[in-house]
């Protein structure tokens, strides 16, 4: 071997030891997306990484890693190398309910370093069209006069409908909403404005996303939306117009996360094709329609509104006794 | 607008060849997809639908009904070919189509898929046109009691997939209820044998359990017993599916159209449910009913119209409701979403031309299926000329990789070599399989139908009486188990 080759091999041996980040990133990276195919958390996670392609030197691969809830997909990302190469679509289900309410689940919320929260979906409170609640007092007067009689559905226990309707009902002055009210878990997002439809459940808190196209049918009724700002479509009252400001922070989100212990250069890296991310006409189209709001927050925003909100849940579980063990 | 505009404008909208084409590919990519083990129609739509976002919105919907189509018949092939359902709904078809193809008619058995097939979807597409309004309504009727009792029913199907043995066919369908209790419990949401691991959390993946278990025996079988015939190739089999053999499956044909089609209408049940009652009630009423499970064509025919019976239909609930009937549907709603149309009553209003344009559409779509079907069956014929020395180590092969694609973990290929051996040795003890399958896909639906239920009455069970659907279907799951009582006892006094 020749003295250059081997200089060569050599200095190529360091190039490769010294911190690979040098000119992260190297490789394709994985956008795990602890949902399936289709859905809310799916669709974001895609119109994102879409936005991404031309602005990242590297592939963005989405994959769906789907079971328990998000539970699965969340847990492989939280045991993952915290090198920058495997990222989550980090969404308020599995970055908020699900671990203010259960015990058991694999992860905590320390076992993440956010980036960023991009998108904000306000959540809305509706009953089938047909029915004779008129309002958020009417239905909680309901609950209050006749407990054990009005349901609500769900996609599943520690999702954000099931945490929402519980919420909704405290505030508008039901004592004990789990005891009061009936829960009614069904097997997705979709099965649950079903069971709405259908009167099987008499009324649903969720995003506005999952209810926009029933309201326009006029199948289904808002009674409320929880952001400050009226949503377009909805024609219902918002928490702060019914005296209720407290409510706001009962709000769908999606963000980008990986494990603990990024590198601030991963950070700041994928703060900036987030920038420019949101920046794109298509993306924000495609978030527009889904009744989403853009809204790219600073990194301690984020971390501090995440923290606030699973403050906020945490606080509700452990009052009204919703623990999962 | 008039009916008469609306159906004009529609059908100046689908009369170019833009329209064609993009169907006639999604149709294409969905035979390919559904082919290839563990590459599910599911997996395939949801891959589709980021290409359809630059489409026109009705080029882009018909595209992803031709991949979902297509997918549910392609499924077929390799059922038929070398016992790995394509996608989960086409899992009843083994039951036949495969011995078919041990016996040199694998030709036979495809065609008879095909014809089948593109039938079931042509009733299915004529139900959605005609009756969407009736099947919607009857639709929602469908809570929990209703789905609990019609679960209860299908359940009984288990008597018809047993083969010799009711009692191992009770076995069978006890361990894939077992099986399916892994995971989170949804109505409390506490794990069930998940023993802390994440991947358990989420149950056993229906992907993984459907290939270990029918696919993973035949190699694993291979490799133990190698027989002289293995290294010969099968033959296609110079015979085709004949018009006689239309003629005298026609019944089930028809019969299982129609099941396909209320299945289809009822959220949440799903392809797999639809073939395999198809195939029971086609067993039950047929004078052939003992050579079914041993390749018989009209066990295939029943199957393949069951399971295409339901893609028109659960359009009907996604049309007229709003609301998706199953996990494709529900990404086919985030297509229409993303071109700023939203199912519903109202889309017959605002988007009159563009519902009747997809009804033409979908017609156009039968046809299209008979057409790339019969080049697709011709094309993988091939597969039946592979000696089995060679065929076994690139099925295995395909069926790793399709499971890892799934879910993205090598956990659930560790699911499917581990149902593969328990596949085995109920293979060894004669204890069928499809009764094990219809236990883990059915486990679920009973368990949280019944559970919600009772959530809804407070714990009273009058609620399962509350209206003729349940009575119905009481009334049918009665009249069923007589006849498997029946039966028995006529075999017993037989043999005495």
């Amino acid at each position: 071997m020749s003295k250059i080759t081997l200089g060569l091999a050599l200095t190529s041996a360091i190039a490769l030891s010294s911190p690979a980040l040098a000119a992260y990133p190297e490789q394709p990276i994985q956008l795990i997306i602890a949902y399936g195919a289709g859905g809310a958390t799916d669709l974001s996670g895609r119109a994102l990484a879409t936005a991404l392609g031309p602005k990242v030197p590297q592939p963005i691969l989405p994959v769906n890693r789907t079971g328990a809830g998000g539970a699965t997909g969340t847990a492989s990302v939280a045991a993952a190398e915290p090198d920058g190469y495997t990222m989550v679509v980090a969404r308020v289900g599995s970055h908020t309910v699900n671990p203010a309410m259960k015990d058991t689940l694999p992860y905590t919320l320390d076992d993440f370093d956010f980036v960023a929260v991009y998108e904000i979906n306000p959540v809305a409170c509706a009953v089938a069209a047909d029915s004779d609640i008129d309002s958020m007092e009417t239905l909680a007067a309901r609950v209050n006069e006749n407990p054990g009689t009005v349901s609500y559905s769900s996609s599943g226990v520690g999702s954000l409908l099931h945490i929402a309707g519980a919420m909704a009902l405290r505030s508008f002055g039901v004592e004990n909403p789990v005891e009061a009210a009936i829960h009614l878990p069904m097997a997705g997002g979709g099965e649950a404005a079903t069971a709405v439809l259908a009167g099987t459940a008499d009324f649903i808190c969720t995003n506005s996303s999952a209810l926009s196209s029933f309201v326009a049918n006029g199948q289904l009724r808002p009674l409320m939306v929880t952001t400050a700002e009226p949503v377009a479509g909805f024609d219902a009252p918002t928490s702060a117009d019914l005296g209720k400001p407290e409510l706001e922070s009962l709000v769908g989100w999606s963000g980008i996360a990986g494990p603990a212990g990024l590198p601030d250069e991963v950070i700041e890296t994928w703060r900036g094709w987030l920038e420019e991310a949101v920046q794109d006409p298509g993306f924000q189209e495609t978030m527009d329609r889904f009744g989403s709001i853009v809204d790219l927050k600073s990194p301690e925003d984020s971390v501090a509104f995440i923290n606030e909100q699973y403050r906020i849940f945490r606080e509700l579980v452990d009052e009204l006794d919703m623990r999962v063990e | 607008m008039s009916f008469l505009d609306s159906a004009a404008a529609g059908f100046a909208l689908v009369a170019h060849w833009e329209s064609v084409f993009y169907l006639a590919m999604g149709v294409l990519v969905g035979v390919i997809a559904g082919a290839v083990p563990g590459v599910s129609a599911t997996m395939a739509v949801a891959l589709a639908l980021p290409f359809t976002f630059a489409l026109e919105p009705i080029y882009g919907i018909l595209l992803l009904l031709g991949v979902y189509k297509g997918g549910i018949f392609g499924g077929s092939i390799p059922a038929i070919l070398i016992k790995t359902p394509g996608t989960p709904a086409s899992s009843a078809t083994t039951l036949d189509g495969y011995p078919m193809a041990e016996r040199g008619e694998a030709g036979r058995a495809l065609g008879m898929a095909l014809y089948a097939s593109c039938i079931a979807d042509l009733i299915s597409n004529l139900s959605l046109i005609l009756l969407a309004g009736w099947l919607a309504s009857f639709a929602l009727s469908f809570g929990p009691p209703e789905f609990f009792t019609l679960i209860l029913f299908s359940l009984t199907i288990i008597a018809g997939v047993s083969g010799e043995s009711l009692v191992k066919g009770l076995i069978a369908a006890a361990s894939g209820l077992l099986l399916a209790t892994v995971g989170l419990d949804l109505v409390y949401g506490t794990d069930r044998f998940s023993f802390g691991d994440p991947n358990l959390m989420g149950g056993l993946n229906f992907i993984a359990v459907l290939i270990g278990l029918f696919a993973l025996p035949e190699i694993i079988d291979f490799v133990f017993r190698p027989k002289e015939e293995h290294h010969q190739a099968r033959q296609l089999g110079g015979r085709w599916a004949t018009l006689a053999d239309v003629r005298r499956c026609l019944r089930s044909i028809i019969r299982g159209s129609f099941i396909g089609v209320f299945l289809g209408a009822i959220p949440g049940i799903g392809g797999a449910p639809a073939a395999f009652l198809s195939y029971a009630e086609a067993q039950r009423n047929s004078p052939n009913r003992d050579n079914f499970g041993k390749g018989e064509i009209e066990g295939v025919a029943a199957a393949e119209a069951g399971n295409n019976g339901v893609c028109g239909a659960t359009l009907i609930p996604l049309l007229s409701l709003g609301i998706p009937g199953d996990v494709i549907t529900a990404i086919i709603i985030g297509a229409f979403m993303i071109h700023g149309l939203q199912p519903g009553p109202m889309l017959f209003v605002t988007h009159a031309h563009m519902v009747y344009a997809l009804f033409m559409g979908l017609i156009l779509s039968s046809f299209l299926l008979f057409a790339i079907g019969s080049v697709a069956i011709r094309a993988f014929r091939f597969v039946a000329d592979v000696p089995k020395s060679l065929l076994a180590p690139s099925v295995l092969v395909l069926c790793v990789f399709g499971t890892y694609a799934v879910n993205n973990t090598i956990f659930d290929v560790a699911v499917m070599f581990a149902m593969g051996w328990l596949g085995y040795l109920m293979r060894v003890l004669k204890i069928p399989a499809a009764p094990f399958l219809i236990g883990f896909i059915l486990g679920p639906l009973l368990e949280n139908s019944f559970r919600q239920a009772m959530l809804m009455s407070g714990g009273s069970p009058e609620i399962f009486v509350r209206g003729p659907i349940t009575w119905t279907f009481w009334a049918l799951t009665a009249l069923a188990l007589y006849l498997i009582v029946a039966r028995l006892r006529q075999s017993w006094r037989a043999e005495t």
